[in-house]
C-alpha cells in the first residue's frame, strides 16, 4: 500500500514538469474538441496523431493521448445534450434525458450534471485503477501462454460478439481485423505472409491507416453520400447551474454510476453501451413521484447524472486491462495499445516492473487531467458550443486534411492515401450494412499477440490442443467466455424490455 | 436507386464480398509453409482458420440475405439514396491529394484535396449558387487549414510532410 502511494508520488512528480502539464492540457482540449465536433471520435483523433510517437518522448505522448481518450468523453456529453441528431444521438443513453432537459430550458444544469458526474466518476476510477492495477499485474505475471490467449480470445469475444447488433456481423468484422493482422512477417517464424512481394507489406499494414480510413475518411464519404439533407437543430443555451435540488438528486446517481460502470471496464469485456443502460434502468426504477414523472417528458437529471457517471467510471477502468494484461477493448484503447507497440512497449503485467515510471505518470495524469477537464467544461463549456456552429461541409472537408496528416506523416507514402481511400470505402460499406467497426481494429491489433500466445500454448503442449483444458486457470478462463458470451444478452434484453414497457 | 428498391440483392452481394475475401485468403494461405517448429502449429494455421471463419460468416450472411434480409438490423442513418455527385466531388478531393501531394506539397495538395471536398459536401447539403466565389472562398479556407497544420507538424514535432521547398515552411 504504501508502495503504491510513493509509486503514485513518484509519477505526479514527473507529471507536473510544465511540459508534461502542457501536454496533458492541449490533450484535454483537443479530447474536448474532437468529443464535441461531430463525425471526429477519440479513436481516430489519437490514430491521426500516431505519427509523433516518431519524435515525442513515450510519458509525454502517452499523457497527451489520454488526456484525448478523456477529454473526448467529457465533450461528447455536450453534443449529445444540445444537438439533436436525428437517429445517431438516440443511441446514447445520455442524450435520451439530457436532450429533453435542454428542450424544456435546463440544458445548463444537464451540462453541470454530465461535467461534474464526469468529474467524480472519472476520479473515484481513476483511485481503482490506482489501488488495482498493481495487484491485477502482480497476479497476471503468474499467467502462461494459455491463459493469455484465452483473455485474448475474450477480448475478442466480447468486442465482436455481445456488442452490437449481430453476432454474426461483429464475428465477420473480427475475421476481416484479423486477417489485416495477418499481412506481414509472422511473429514467431519470421515467414512473411500476404505480401505478394510487395517491400512496405512486410512492415505490415499501419494502425493509422486503418482507423483513419474506417472512421474518419468513411465518415465523410458517408456524410456526402447519405447525410447531406439531414438537417439538425440545436437547443438553446441556459446558464450552466445547479440547484440544491439539483444537487440533493444528482450526488446519488453519479455515485451509482460510478459503482455500476466501474466493474464493467475492469474485466476485459469493453464497451460502455451496457453499464450505461444499467445505470439509466436503476435511476428510473429509484425516481419516485415528481422525479420519475420527468422522465421521457421534461427529462430527469437523474437520467443524465447516472448513465453519464457510468461511462466515464467504465471508459476509466478500461485502463487496467490495456496496461495490467494487454488487452484493449474499444477503439481507442486498441490504438493506444498500438502507440505504445511504436515505442516497442508492450502493455502487460511486465509494465508495472519495467516501465514503472511512464506507468505512475500516466495515472498521476489522470487526476491532473480530470481536474482541467471540470475547468475546461465548466466554465468555458459556451467555447465548446461555438464549435458546433461550424457548418457540415467545412467541418468534414477540414477532418480530411487531417487524415492527411496522420496517414502520410507515419510512412511519407502517397501509396498509402490511395490505400486510406479505399479503407474509407471499405468503412462506408460497413456502417450502410451496419457491420461494426471497432471488432476490425481490435482484431488486427490485438490479432498477432494472440496468434503468438496460441502457438506457444500449443508448443508447451507438445502440439495439442488439449493444452487449454488441462490447466485449471484456462478451464475457468473457458467457463467465463462462454458466461460472457450468454450473460450481456439476458441482461441486455431485461434492460431493452423494462425501457419499453416504461416508456411504452 | 436500386438500394431503395431491393436491399436483399445488395446484401447477398456483401456476403459473397465475404466469400471471395475467404477464397482469396485461402489462396494465398497455399503457399505459405506449415513448418511448425516445436511441435507448435505453423505460420499457415492461422490463415486457414481465418479463411475458414470468413467463408462460413459469407455463407451465413448470404442465407441471411435471401431469407429476409440481415437479422437485428438498424436502418443505416441519412437517406435512402446516395447523393454520388457529391461521393464523387469527395472521392476525387482525395485521390488527388494522393496523387499531387509529393510533387506539389503538403499544404497545396491538402486545400484542393479540401475544396473538392467542401464543395461536394455543400452540393450533398443542397446550397445554391454555387459560384466562382465559394470556389474562392473553400481554396482560402483550405490554406488556411493546411498551413498552419504543416507549420505545426514540421516545425514543433519534426514529423516528415513534403514541402515544395525543403525549408519546412512552404
Amino acid at each position: 500500500m504504501t508502495d503504491i502511494l510513493q509509486a503514485l508520488l513518484q509519477g505526479f512528480a514527473a507529471a507536473v514538469s510544465p511540459a508534461n502539464l502542457l501536454w496533458a492540457l492541449v490533450g484535454c482540449a483537443l479530447g474536448t474538441a474532437v468529443g464535441v465536433l461531430p463525425g471526429i471520435g477519440p479513436a481516430v483523433a489519437v490514430a491521426m496523431l500516431l505519427p509523433i510517437t516518431a519524435k515525442v518522448d513515450v510519458t509525454a505522448s502517452m499523457i497527451f493521448f489520454a488526456g484525448i481518450y478523456y477529454g473526448a468523453m467529457y465533450g461528447g456529453s455536450t453534443t449529445s445534450i444540445l444537438l439533436n441528431t436525428p437517429g445517431e444521438t438516440a443511441s446514447m443513453v445520455t442524450a435520451m434525458e439530457g436532450n429533453r432537459m435542454a428542450k424544456s430550458g435546463r440544458a445548463g444544469a444537464a451540462l453541470a450534471t454530465a461535467a461534474i458526474g464526469s468529474f467524480v466518476a472519472g476520479t473515484i476510477a481513476t483511485v481503482v485503477v490506482t489501488l488495482f492495477a498493481p495487484y491485477v499485474a502482480e497476479f497476471a505475471v503468474k499467467l502462461g501462454p494459455p491463459e493469455y490467449f484465452l483473455l485474448m480470445v475474450l477480448a475478442f469475444t466480447t468486442v465482436s460478439a455481445v456488442l452490437g447488433q449481430s453476432t454474426l456481423r461483429g464475428m465477420t468484422a473480427l475475421l476481416l481485423g484479423l486477417a489485416i493482422g495477418l499481412i506481414g512477417l509472422d511473429q514467431i517464424s519470421g515467414q512473411a505472409r500476404y505480401t505478394y512481394g510487395v517491400p512496405e507489406l512486410l512492415d505490415g499494414i499501419e494502425i493509422v491507416l486503418v482507423a483513419v480510413g474506417l472512421f474518419a475518411v468513411a465518415e465523410v464519404l458517408y456524410a456526402a453520400l447519405y447525410e447531406g439533407r439531414v438537417h439538425e437543430t440545436r437547443n438553446r443555451m441556459s446558464r450552466v447551474h445547479m440547484t440544491a435540488r439539483d444537487w440533493k438528486r444528482s450526488i446519488p446517481a453519479w455515485l451509482r454510476g460510478t459503482a455500476i460502470g466501474a466493474p464493467f471496464g475492469c474485466i476485459p469485456a469493453g464497451g460502455t453501451e451496457i453499464p450505461t443502460f444499467l445505470s439509466y434502468a436503476a435511476e428510473k426504477r429509484l425516481a419516485k413521484g415528481e422525479d420519475l414523472a420527468e422522465f421521457g417528458h421534461k427529462g430527469a437529471i437523474e437520467g443524465v447524472a447516472g448513465p453519464e457517471a457510468a461511462n466515464n467510471a467504465t471508459v476509466t477502468t478500461a485502463l487496467i486491462p490495456l496496461l495490467t494484461l494487454g488487452i484493449p477493448t474499444s477503439n481507442t484503447t486498441a490504438i493506444l495499445l498500438g502507440a505504445f507497440q511504436n515505442y516497442g512497449i508492450n502493455p502487460g503485467p511486465q509494465l508495472f516492473t519495467t516501465s514503472a515510471a511512464l506507468v505512475w505518470a500516466l495515472i498521476a495524469s489522470l487526476y491532473i487531467g480530470n481536474v482541467m477537464l471540470l475547468v475546461l467544461n465548466l466554465p468555458m463549456v459556451g467555447i465548446w458550443v461555438k464549435l458546433l456552429k461550424i457548418p457540415k461541409p467545412q467541418l468534414y472537408a477540414g477532418i480530411l486534411i487531417f487524415a492527411t496528416v496522420g496517414a502520410y506523416g507515419m510512412r511519407q507514402s502517397a501509396f498509402d492515401l490511395v490505400l486510406l481511400y479505399g479503407i474509407g470505402l471499405l468503412g462506408v460499406l460497413m456502417r450502410r450494412y451496419d457491420f461494426p467497426t471497432a471488432p476490425v481494429v481490435v482484431g488486427m491489433i490485438l490479432g498477432p499477440l494472440a496468434e503468438a500466445q496460441m502457438r506457444n500454448a500449443v508448443a508447451i503442449g507438445e502440439g495439442s490442443f488439449l493444452v487449454f483444458l488441462q490447466r485449471p486457470l484456462s478451464l475457468g478462463m473457458i467457463a467465463i467466455i462462454l458466461a460472457v458470451l450468454v450473460l450481456p444478452r439476458l441482461l441486455r434484453n431485461r434492460v431493452r424490455r423494462d425501457h419499453a414497457a416504461d416508456s411504452g | 436507386m436500386t438500394q431503395a428498391s431491393d436491399p436483399r440483392a445488395l446484401q447477398t452481394l456483401v456476403g459473397l464480398g465475404v466469400l471471395a475475401l475467404a477464397l482469396a485468403l485461402g489462396a494465398g494461405a497455399v503457399s505459405i509453409p506449415s513448418a511448425a517448429g516445436y511441435g507448435g502449429v505453423g505460420p499457415n494455421f492461422l490463415p486457414w482458420l481465418i479463411a475458414g471463419g470468413l467463408a462460413v460468416s459469407g455463407l451465413m450472411i448470404v442465407r441471411e440475405a435471401r431469407t429476409g434480409g440481415f437479422r437485428n438490423m438498424e436502418a443505416p442513418s441519412g437517406a435512402l439514396t446516395g447523393h454520388w455527385s457529391a461521393f464523387a466531388w469527395v472521392s476525387a478531393g482525395l485521390l488527388a491529394n494522393a496523387a499531387l501531394i509529393t510533387t506539389i506539397g503538403f499544404i497545396l495538395s491538402c486545400a484542393i484535396c479540401y475544396l473538392l471536398a467542401a464543395q461536394g459536401l455543400r452540393r450533398a447539403a443542397g446550397q445554391a449558387g454555387l459560384g466562382p466565389r465559394t470556389l474562392a472562398v473553400d481554396l482560402a479556407t483550405g490554406c488556411a487549414i493546411a498551413a498552419p497544420v504543416f507549420w505545426t507538424f514540421t516545425q514543433f514535432l519534426a514529423i516528415n510532410l513534403p514541402g515544395i521547398t525543403g525549408t519546412g515552411w512552404l
